[in-house]
């Protein structure tokens, strides 16, 4: 029985449709699964000699098992988010004739060959071999490795069971903040009895017994927790909360344009991949920590223009790109109805525009950085609202990938709304304003560089009626294909 | 009020529809029977532009359906769950739909409390999403969703299909009374015979694309239906066992 699983489970990822792209899209994508292995393996290889490098006096496997508690937490937060849980996938297989046990134990076997657990294994594998090259003793550092993966898959159970229960998510993000702010401000460093912890470990193998026994009785938990639910009603279902709906009369005083601006509020705050995109957009705020903390990229401004982009477009880019997609669910609809195109395209431009304001007003402590750092940024904002927000309008045009909107992405299947034109729409809006600023910047001075890229944005939104009229012709010439391509079931 | 003139789609040189002319009056109430695959959700779908015709084109009241939009206000559908937005409950959607075809709230309510019976209290104050209805449900909320905005063409497709005996008996009427006395043009498709003799004036059959049929409904209509879809049944289980 096993063995037709695992044929039905080759079927579903060699038959999906990310596969039935163009030879150019997979080329790119291999390259690009290439490309991140490859800098994973890397950094795995390097990992030892730069720790070696960075703090000479201590040994790299105590740096290592002192920040491990970090990786453990974010590889946690990263699956509660990302990770797809096949517990729907019993419902086929509930009226056939197969032992329950057998179905649940295929179902937990699948979760531990998750993406999340091979990815680590690309660090942590070429890490332990340079150790055994650099002489560390086989059997604590071959145990180390077990101990790690053995972590790994206890968090992927874990996950199970947290991603059924948001009281626990919430006390363990509580948990982790708190945590935080103590290692933060040096009060309670947990980093450091963790890490002595993992040394200990380290250096009594035996120990990796803990683990092992953690994950056992972690595995034993979902095993009955699935079990329990073996029911259509119970976790195979989705749960019907009870919903207030709420007028939003407030928007009203958008016009012709409210209708659409509440819907896509409402799309926003009740479905699932809406709220990724909505999170993700939030952490681009936070870009701009990356850039101006560091003095290199002081010296570089171009490279700064671009992080100023970055912190008020996060939502115009995370949002933007999928425009008509959010709609696919009921495209059909909003295309024999009573309905402009026009109005239609106007609501998600507002919706931008309102979000890049937004995260204006919430980067003002940047400031801190320097009046010079908060120009580039309100600069920037000013280039996102005039230009940006329509060449992602525009390469809307062209991405045809349906979008449920209650499905959580999986892990590189947001490649779905990934094609080479795409792509080429999208490199304007990073190069463009590093080059806008850049010339004036060279030729005149800081401030004119600050000038002209607001100039451009200034100039887009006083283009706007033209600039729509455009963006709406294209969308109308693809009307047809879209229709088709979003009733295409994934 | 509709004029279909050689309409033709063709899928990779594949026919799937091919109707040379049919003439739908004002306030008419059609019916379009077929076996899977003859072209129904085709033909409707042409109607609505959500596909482009092969050569010739379909009229709706004057307008040249593929070439201008100007169609949209009077004419409303439900043909699939895909006419539903998932995460908007049945009054948000009610009322979307109502903005888009400028009715107030108060005709939107207006409209909606005669539909009480039909609803049977499944739909309205629920609190729960339309995604979250079941299909029946979703059925009903999509088809009085069709009924905002006083429509002259309202199509309909299997609207029957999913529903309990008794909201199809209450859907019979509703589609009586629109097209009988409210003079609207309905257009419906439905697999089940007794009903579309039931409701429409004019029944159209097709098959593989093609009109083999076009009746005035009449006491006999029912009988010559059934006696077409059970001879094309025994004619294919022979050509089987040949």
């Amino acid at each position: 029985m096993i063995k037709r699983f695992l044929s039905f489970e080759w079927k579903q990822f060699s038959r999906s449709s990310y596969f039935k792209k163009g030879i150019a899209i997979k080329i790119v994508m291999a390259l690009a699964v290439l490309y991140f292995a490859g800098m994973a393996l890397l950094f795995g290889g390097a990992l030892y000699f730069i720790l070696k490098k960075a703090l000479p006096t201590i040994d790299p496997m105590t740096t290592v098992n002192s920040y491990l508690l970090y990786w453990f937490l974010f590889d946690f937060m990263l699956r509660y988010f990302m990770q797809q849980l096949p517990v729907m996938n019993i419902k086929p297989l509930m009226n056939i004739p197969v032992k329950r046990n057998t179905v649940i134990y295929y179902l937990l076997g699948k979760t531990s060959l998750s993406f999340f657990n091979i990815l680590p294994l690309f660090i942590v594998v070429p890490f332990t071999t340079v150790l055994l090259f650099q002489g560390y003793p086989i059997i604590q550092v071959l145990v180390w490795l077990v101990g790690f993966v053995v972590i790994t898959l206890s968090i992927n159970f874990l996950n199970f069971l947290v991603n059924k229960n948001n009281v626990v998510f919430y006390v363990v993000l509580a948990l982790v903040a708190v945590l935080g702010v103590l290692e933060y401000y040096a009060i309670y460093k947990i980093s450091e009895p963790v890490g002595y912890a993992f040394n200990y470990m380290y250096a009594h193998p035996y120990l990796v017994v803990l683990p092992i026994l953690v994950l056992v009785g972690l595995f034993k938990a979902t095993f009955q927790f699935i079990k329990k639910g073996f029911y259509l009603d119970d976790a195979i279902s989705k749960k019907v909360k009870e919903v207030s709906s709420n007028d939003l009369s407030w928007l009203n005083r958008f016009g012709a344009v409210a209708p659409f601006l509440k819907n896509d509020i409402k799309l926003i705050v009740r479905n699932v991949r809406p709220r990724q995109v909505m999170m993700m957009s939030f952490m681009f705020l936070f870009y701009g920590l990356v850039f101006y903390t560091q003095e290199t990229y002081r010296e570089m401004p171009a490279i700064l223009a671009f992080a100023s982009m970055f912190i008020t477009g996060g939502f115009l880019m995370t949002f933007g790109q999928h425009v008509p997609s959010w709609d696919s669910e009921y495209y059909k609809l909003l295309m024999s109805q009573n309905i402009p195109y026009k109005t239609y395209l106007e609501s998600k431009w507002y919706l931008m525009v309102v979000a890049v304001l937004f995260s204006f007003i919430l980067s003002t402590p940047y400031i801190y950085f320097g009046w010079d750092i908060f120009g580039m940024i309100a600069a920037g904002a000013v280039f996102n609202i005039g230009l940006n927000s329509f060449l992602t309008l525009f390469g809307g045009a062209l991405n045809r990938v349906p979008i449920e909107l209650n499905v959580k992405t999986k892990a590189f299947s947001n490649t779905n709304g990934f094609n080479p034109t795409q792509l080429l729409i999208g490199l304007p809006k990073f190069l463009l304003p590093m080059l806008i600023f850049y010339v004036p910047y060279k030729l005149i001075s800081f401030n004119a560089g600050l000038i002209a890229l607001a100039l451009v944005g200034v100039l887009g939104i006083a283009l706007k009626p033209y600039i729509f009229n455009l963006i709406e012709g294209v969308y109308q010439k693809g009307k047809y294909n879209t229709i088709a391509a979003f009733s295409e079931k994934q | 009020m509709i004029k279909t003139v050689n309409l033709t789609k063709k899928y990779n040189d594949v026919t799937v529809l091919n109707i040379e002319q049919i003439d739908i009056s004002k306030g008419q109430s059609f019916g379009l029977v077929g076996n899977n695959g003859a072209g129904k959700t085709t033909y409707f779908s042409l109607l609505l532009d959500l596909i482009q015709p092969s050569s010739g084109f379909i009229e709706n009241n004057g307008v040249l359906v593929h070439e201008s939009e100007d169609w949209k206000p009077f004419t409303s559908s439900f043909i699939d769950e895909s006419f539903l937005i998932g995460y908007l409950t049945a009054e948000e959607y009610f009322y979307f739909i109502g903005d888009l075809r400028h009715q107030s709230r108060a005709d939107v309510d207006e409209l909606l409390s005669q539909f009480e019976d039909f609803f049977n209290g499944e739909i309205l104050k629920q609190k729960k999403y339309l995604r979250d209805l079941s299909k029946g449900n979703q059925k009903k909320a999509g088809i009085v969703a069709a009924l905002i905005g006083n429509p002259e063409v309202i199509i309909l497709d299997e609207p029957f299909a999913n529903l309990d005996p008794t909201t199809q008996i209450r859907l019979k009427q509703i589609v009586k009374d629109l097209a009988q006395t409210k003079g609207v043009t309905v257009l419906i498709s439905s697999h089940d015979l007794l009903h579309v003799t039931d409701v429409c004036e004019r029944i159209v059959v097709l098959e593989k694309g093609e009109v083999i049929k076009d009746l005035k409904t009449s006491p006999a209509t029912l009988k010559e239906l059934e006696v077409h879809f059970s001879g094309m049944a025994s004619t294919e289980t022979m050509a089987d066992k040949e």
